[in-house]
Order: structure tokens, then sequence, then C-alpha cells
């Protein structure tokens, strides 16, 4: 027997709270003109704050921007990238109860869509204004759809790779060799210094790619690995591990930015801001972002509304945010300051020259978007809540304990 | 006086139900949880041996065997050097503001966050910390050493400090009440310093021996942070592998590793109390010394 399909809505909790709250809000709402003469409801919905929660890297550095562009005030918890305690805080923790919208790796919506924590999104409601010439690449894809159901606005994505020092390797500092997969697994220039995601949604998916590629192993989709396939990649990387080709197995943003920093390892499968942090403390250029031969691990994050959010009355201000995640100013400020592409990077360009942006940030604009266009050529995969979660888990923790 | 604190026929029976209530069934709950799986982050309410299954076919097993060998040589270490600390400080370091002092210095671990302590170890052992920086500079070794960090060496080294104060403690506070009229008869009676030690203080310290070892074995059999962030993946134990089944919201699997810690454990206090009956009665561990 399994759990059967629950609606949150009809959760013990909420209905614990409703109960309690349900007199309170009465006496509230009827009070409200009285406390606040001259204001409407309509004003009151208005200035009515957002609630987010999410991934961290989604968030701008300074919320405040949005507010001046469109009037809505964001309040905005930010959350690491763990599958896990997203899908129990909202699952187990009723975070629809508090917040309006979330953000994270495009995927969770094939369990919290169909399971009714994600409310679809309208895509015809007045204040998404930008949806209809936004590309299909971006909001169509599956990394935001399931069932034939659209749960999620496009916010930011890439295609994931590794961080190397070019002279290390012989590559052209210029950053624009493509760098085989190869390297990171068995080069000898960088046997021993390799760093390695502990995530192995990333780390699985990566190696079942390259291995995919060279016909090293049949594999059909290195994003959801069967039992044989999961099986097969860990007896790899496990070979590699006892090689001693691995430095270390990382697990945090921050020990990527240090690894590099340090010049702890030459490789890493890195998140692309940890080289752009480490090249901060190194010098413009020192680590570069890999254009790769076999391919990327493709990630995108979407913005979800939650399916309480949207009997409140602030409903069109959450549309205002997502209509602000596909806009110029969040495209150009999220390039700028992490890398990052997403939907709609003309206007990002185009905000850039507008507001005067130093011609190097909107040749750098430009640049993103070309970036992501080259990534987009190469094979492309990944998947947040893959099917086979389970046993990919399993045999990634063989090659830990290996 | 004493007498009179004699547990009347309801403290006790109160006592064990509310322990049995509070540490006793969460227990049995977790048991009971390995016998469960998750499927797409949620858990199936059907009973099978598949948790199990898993723990053996991922290795998890072997995780749990390293982790009884790192805790056990952990626990030895810290001993051998706890226990001649503690009779120095208990009974070789005159200076008042000097034991205070000292004191106050082993509280240090309990309220810095171990994050924090652990990661500074990171830039003095790495290939292009401080202690490689000095070995190359000096010429002592042609290129860094690298197993300084990401090894077990590593692991061990960031837990000496982290353990060694719930080692030092119990042994300290046993031999402070130990009387030194026992340590001058002993000498006295013309025994050597050596005889003294091993006749006179050592029996009568064994309870916070025994103490020191319980309240570190155990902590080291839950320890993720060292092996986390000093270990560099290659030293995974049983707290990381508990974390990461966590992460994934497989409690089930979590439950089964937690069974096993519990199980280690028992295996290790039993044998503890096999190894020390003939020498010590556990029941009088924490009863004061009296002459």
């Amino acid at each position: 027997m399994t759990q059967g399909k629950f609606d949150p809505r009809l959760s013990r909790r909420n209905f614990v709270e409703s109960a309690l709250s349900l007199s309170a809000l009465t006496a509230a709402a009827a009070t409200l003109p009285a406390a606040l003469p001259g204001m409407s409801q309509q004003a009151w919905a208005a200035g009515a704050p957002v609630k987010g929660y999410g991934v961290t890297t989604a968030q701008l550095k300074d919320w405040s921007i949005m507010t001046k562009s469109n009037g809505v005030t964001m309040d905005y918890t930010p959350t690491n990238a763990d599958i896990g305690v997203f899908m129990r805080d909202v699952m187990s923790n009723d975070l629809g109860d508090t917040h309006d919208f979330f953000i994270f790796d495009g995927g969770t919506e094939d369990v919290l869509g169909p399971e009714g924590y994600y409310a679809p999104i309208v895509e015809d409601h007045p204040e998404l204004t930008l949806w209809a010439r936004t590309p299909d690449t971006w909001k169509r894809s599956d990394l935001i759809r399931a069932d034939d159901t659209q749960w999620g606005v496009p916010v930011i994505g890439n295609g994931d790779a590794f961080g190397y020092f070019p002279e290390v390797i012989g590559a052209n500092p210029n950053g624009q060799d493509e760098i085989p997969w190869t390297t990171f697994f068995e080069g000898e220039q960088v046997k021993g210094r390799v760093a390695i995601d502990r995530s192995w949604l990333q780390s699985m998916s990566e190696t079942a790619n390259f291995l995919k590629h060279h016909g090293r192993a049949e594999i059909e989709d290195p994003a959801d690995l069967t039992q044989e396939e999961a099986r097969a990649v860990a007896d790899y990387l496990v070979e590699r591990k006892q090689a001693g080709h691995f430095r270390t197995i990382f697990t945090a943003f921050e020990e990527q930015v240090q690894l590099l920093s340090n010049k702890e390892i030459d490789m890493i499968n890195c998140w692309e801001p940890a080289t752009r942090d480490a090249n901060l403390a190194l010098g413009p250029g020192t680590v570069v972002y890999a254009f790769t031969v076999e391919g990327y691990y493709k990630w995108g994050h979407g913005a979800y509304v939650a399916t309480a959010a949207m009997d409140r009355d602030n409903v069109d201000n959450i549309y205002k945010v997502l209509n602000y995640f596909l806009g110029g100013e969040y495209r150009a400020y999220q390039a700028k300051e992490r890398g990052y592409a997403g939907p709609n990077m003309d206007l990002g360009v185009e905000y850039a020259i507008e507001h005067g942006w130093p011609q190097e940030d909107v040749d750098l604009l430009r640049y993103t978007a070309e970036k992501v266009e080259r990534k987009f050529e190469k094979p492309f995969w990944g998947k947040t809540t893959p099917s086979n979660a389970d046993v990919m888990e399993e045999e990634w923790q063989r090659f830990l304990n290996a | 006086m004493l007498d009179r604190l004699t547990p009347s026929g309801v403290a006790v029976p109160a006592f064990l139900i509310t322990w049995s209530l509070v540490v006793i069934l969460p227990l049995l709950v977790i048991v009971l949880f390995s016998f469960l799986q998750v499927k797409s982050y949620r858990v199936v309410y059907v009973p099978t041996l598949g948790t199990w299954e898993s723990v053996i076919d991922s290795g998890r097993w072997i995780v749990a065997v390293r982790t009884l060998r790192i805790a056990i040589t952990m626990t030895l270490i810290e001993l051998l050097l706890a226990f001649p600390f503690a009779l120095w400080l208990a009974k070789g370091c005159k200076s008042k503001p000097a034991k205070a002092i000292i004191i106050t210095l082993l509280t240090i671990p309990f309220f810095l966050d171990t994050s924090s302590r652990i990661i500074v170890w990171r830039s003095i052992l790495g290939t292009n910390g401080i202690v490689n920086t000095v070995l190359t500079s000096m010429g002592i070794v042609d290129e860094p050493i690298s197993w300084l960090l990401y090894s077990e060496f590593a692991v061990h080294f960031g837990m000496l400090g982290s353990y060694f104060p719930t080692m030092v403690f119990p042994i300290f506070m046993i031999m402070s009440l130990i009387d030194d009229d026992y340590i001058q008869a002993s000498s006295d009676l013309g025994a050597s310093p050596g005889q003294t030690l091993l006749y006179v203080i050592l029996p009568m310290s064994l309870p916070g021996v025994v103490a020191g070892v319980v309240f570190t074995l155990v902590p080291l059999m839950a320890a993720f942070v060292e092996p986390q962030m000093l270990g560099g993946g290659f030293v995974n134990l049983l707290g990381n592998s508990v974390n990461s089944a966590l992460q994934e919201l497989k409690y089930p699997t979590a439950a089964a590793l937690s069974t096993i810690v519990v199980a280690l454990l028992g295996v290790c206090l039993a044998a503890l109390i096999l190894i020390t009956r003939k020498r010590f009665d556990m029941s009088t561990m924490f009863q004061a010394i009296r002459r």
C-alpha cells in the first residue's frame, strides 16, 4: 500500500490553523476598514509583499531594485540546493501556507505539481506580460512542465561543467577551448588533484554522459540511470577513486571557491559562480569554466506558485514578480552578478544599454547569451527528481564508501 | 541524612516509565521505521527488508565498521593523552589561577561551532597550507605532503581537540576527589610512584575513566563534521551516511543506520562492563569516594 495523493489544503496542520484563526481573521476583516480609513481593499492588496522561498542563487543581491521597478516588496527566504530539504519543507511543513512562491531546480514539479502543492501557471494572467515573447526553449522546457501542464516560469539556467586552470592542462587561457570530460576523469595532468561534487544528481549524470559519449557504457538517459546503468557508473567512479584520481569530494559552494582559491585542486565540477568568486582572489581569467566536448549537466530554476497562495489577495503581485523574472532588469543583474543566463537575454542587454551600464558589462551580458547558445549545441541533460533516484543514491553511496 | 535520600517506591518506577517514553520508545520506532522504504520522496508503509538489503548492497555496512574502528582508536588515543593530563591537572598543578585558566580553555570546544573550528585546519594542512609551505621552504620535503589533508590522518587529527575535553573532565573530576592522604600513605608505605599510580590512583579513578570513555566513544560514533571537512569524502562515517540519507528524505535508511549505531554502542558498552567488572562495579560509578 502506498500513500495516496493528498490535498495540502486539507492537511491536518492547515485544518487546525484554519480553525484557530478563523474567528481572528473574521474580526480583523471587520475592523480593517475602520482601522485604515481611506484605504480600499484593492490598494491594501497592491501593497502586500510577496514571500518567496528558494535557492540562494536565484535571489537578487538587493531586492529593492525590483521594488523600484514594479512596486512589489519581496520577502525572500534563501535555502540551499538540497532537494530533500526543499521537498520536506514544501510537503511536510506546509510552506505554501506562509510563502507565495518557490524557486528551485526544475524537476520538482514532477512530484509537487500533480500532488497539488504547485498551482498551474496562468499563462494569460494580465500581469504576465512577457510570457508571450519568451522563447519556447525556455518556457516549454521539461524542467518546468509535467503532465502537459505548465507548473513553473523559467528564472535562470545554465549548463554545468567544470572549472580548471588553463596552464595546468595546456589549454588556451582565453577559455574558448573545448575541454573533454576525459581530462576531468582520466587526465594525467590533473591526477590526484580533481575535486568531484558530492551531489550524485550532478556527478553521476556527468559521469554517465561521459561514458555514454565514448561508448564505454550503454546508457539511455544520463540523468535517470537504471539499476544496471547506475552500477556501471559507480563501478567506473570507484575505479577512478581507487586510482587516486580525486583529491576530494566537496559539498558546498563555499568549499568550491576555497578549493579553487587555495589552488588545492586543478579541476572541479563546480558551479560557474565559484570560478568567478575564485578569480576575484586569484585575478581575472586564472580559473576558467569549461566549454566541453561531451556536453553539460542541464539545470534550470523555475518559479512555482504555491497552491494556497492563489486564494490570497496578492496574486497580482505574485505574477508581477514572475513577470519580473522574465524581464531585462533581472536578467541583467543575474548575468552580471552570477554569470547565469535565462529567458529573454536580449532584454537584459537592452536594459544595460538603456541604463548606461559600462560597455564591459554590456559585453559580458552579450557573452553570457552567446555562451549559453554555444552550450545548447551540445548534449544537455539533467533531472532533479529522476524516477530512479533511489537506486542512483544507493550506488553513489557505494562510490562514497569505497 | 544521606539515607533519607534513598529513592522511594514511586520515584524509580516513575523514572523508568518517563525514560522509556522519552528514550526507549523513540528508539523502538526508529527500529520499526527501518523496515519501511521510500519511493519518490514518500515513505511506503509496507514492511520490507529492502532498506536493510540496500544498506548492505551499497556498502553502508562498511561505513559502520570504519566508524567503529575510528571511534575506538580515537577513544584510546584520547584516553592515553587525557589520563596523564588529568592527573597533572588534579594533583600536580598547584596554582589555582592556572588550573582555572586551563579548565576554561578546555571548555572552548563546547561553545564554539564545530564547523568553524575544524574548517581552519584546511588552510593549515592543505597542500598550499602553512605546514606544507614551511616544510617545503625549509627543504624538509621536496613537494607538499598531500595526506595531511583529506585523509584518515586529518580526520583523527581534527577529532583530537573536539573529544579531548569529554575524556579529560570526568577523569579530572574523579581524581580531584581522591584524598591526597591515600597517595601520601602509599608513598609512606614504600610504594614507588609507579606502584602508587597502578594500585592506588588508577583503581580509584576508574569510574572517571569509564565515564570518559562513554562520553567520548558515544559522540564519536555519530561524528560527521570532522570526516566531512577533513576527510574530503574519503572517510565516510555513519554520521555522514545518516546525514546523506536524511537529505534525500530516506528516513528508513537513516533509521537502519541509527539502529546500527545504537547496536554497536550497546556491544561496546557491554564489552566495557565485562572488561572492567573484576575491578569495578559500574553501579558505583557516580558514588562519592569516601575515606
